[in-house]
């Protein structure tokens, strides 16, 4: 049972929301359901073991619906992110910021969160479409709560997808989502060493984006030792350093993704 | 803590290969897990017990084999055992090393009863 609402739908507590609905809803039977009840009360007198080879990716069926994920972006052409990092290094102000500078290009943003509209509000207003997914108690998003996502959203052709996951530095590390590109956004009031404290997360990553360098003066934080580590844990991450508040930096990140979709 | 989606995943796959096979209960289940694969065993062994609980692999137990971190340095071609994410090649210092062992996170085996 749902432990959002009550109602009956098995296994995960996950709503989609879009900016302005009042109810959520769940998926439509595309999750898989972890339920397996099966009481076996009868006795084993004479038990035989045997061992089945089964050699499986734990993973597998996420990432298989991953993969189905990557197939339909790539068939509309969307250019897909996936945007990872602590709770609190801004990124709902770097999408509102990009959203803004990107007028002239079609976007549309799932947001991740445990719990409220929050972040769907904010984007909302720069006149985006967005759809929340809240997790509940969950941790990270994963391929089948994109898929259900974006089939609420009605993605066009030739668009850009910025998927805001759940703010943490870990769990989302394991999952694919079916994005081009993974992008860790690290800002410097964290620490310079945080590459170093959460590796999994840099590994997965494609990008590195460095953000609130308008504070650099106020805080102890190296930018060069920040991204030695990082490129000590990935030596193919590449870098962006920006304040989205001030819009400092911002240039070289909204070309960087114009690029992205021209290519 | 994602260990609780992993565990769901890994008795998702046991139940039904033990389902296929007729099988009343599962006694063991077999792991591979790399040691960068970005779990920790003992949230892992946590939530598996509590995942079982009314499936086919209850009282179960769980076998993890730990894979140890292989690297292969991109510079000079060395390959050397890795603890970590941060590895530097021990021959010519580089960091410029690729991970070729320690993702695993495979399901390997699952032992049933008849």
């Amino acid at each position: 049972m749902c432990d959002t609402c009550g109602c009956g739908v098995p296994g995960k507590a996950v709503s989609f929301r879009k900016h302005g609905e009042d109810h959520h809803h769940h998926g439509d039977g595309h999750t898989h359901s972890h339920d397996h009840d099966h009481p076996h009360d009868h006795t084993h007198d004479h038990r035989h073991d045997r061992t089945i080879a089964v050699e499986q990716d734990i993973l597998g069926e996420n990432n298989l619906l991953a993969q189905r994920n990557r197939g339909y972006f790539e068939a509309k052409n969307i250019f897909s992110i996936n945007l990872v990092s602590s709770p609190g290094s801004g990124k709902t102000t770097l999408l509102e910021k990009t959203l803004t500078a990107l007028k002239d290009t079609e976007c549309a943003v799932i947001e991740g969160d445990q719990q409220t509209m929050n972040d769907a509000d904010r984007v909302a207003a720069t006149g985006v479409p967005v759809l929340q997914i809240n997790t509940g108690n969950g941790c990270h998003l994963d391929a089948d709560m994109i898929h259900t996502a974006y089939r609420e959203l009605q993605l066009k052709n030739d668009s850009i997808l910025f998927i805001e996951n759940v703010g943490n530095l870990v769990c989302p590390a394991l999952f694919d989502l079916g994005e081009d590109k993974r992008v860790v956004v690290i800002s410097v009031t964290e620490g310079d060493d945080k590459p170093a404290k959460y590796p999994t997360i840099f590994d997965q990553a494609d990008i590195c984006i460095i953000n609130k360098i308008d504070l650099l003066p106020y805080v102890q934080f190296d930018v060069e030792k920040c991204k030695q580590h990082a490129l000590q844990v990935n030596h193919h991450l590449e870098f962006f350093e920006l304040s989205a508040t001030t819009g400092e930096g911002m240039d070289t990140w909204l070309k960087w993704l114009k690029d992205q979709i021209s290519k | 803590m994602h260990e609780m989606s992993i565990a769901m995943n890994i008795v998702d796959i046991a139940c039904k290969e033990a389902e296929k096979e007729g099988a009343p209960s599962i006694s063991i289940i077999e792991l591979d897990v790399g040691k960068l694969a970005g779990v920790m065993i003992d949230s892992l062994k946590f939530c598996y017990d509590s995942v079982c609980k009314g499936t086919l692999a209850e009282n179960s137990k769980l076998l993890i084999n730990e894979i140890v971190g292989r690297g292969q340095c991109i510079k000079c071609g060395s390959e050397f055992d890795i603890d970590s994410f941060m590895a530097i090649c021990p021959t010519c210092e580089s960091y410029e090393v690729e991970i070729t062992q320690g993702r695993e996170l495979k399901l390997k085996a699952v032992t049933v009863n008849e």
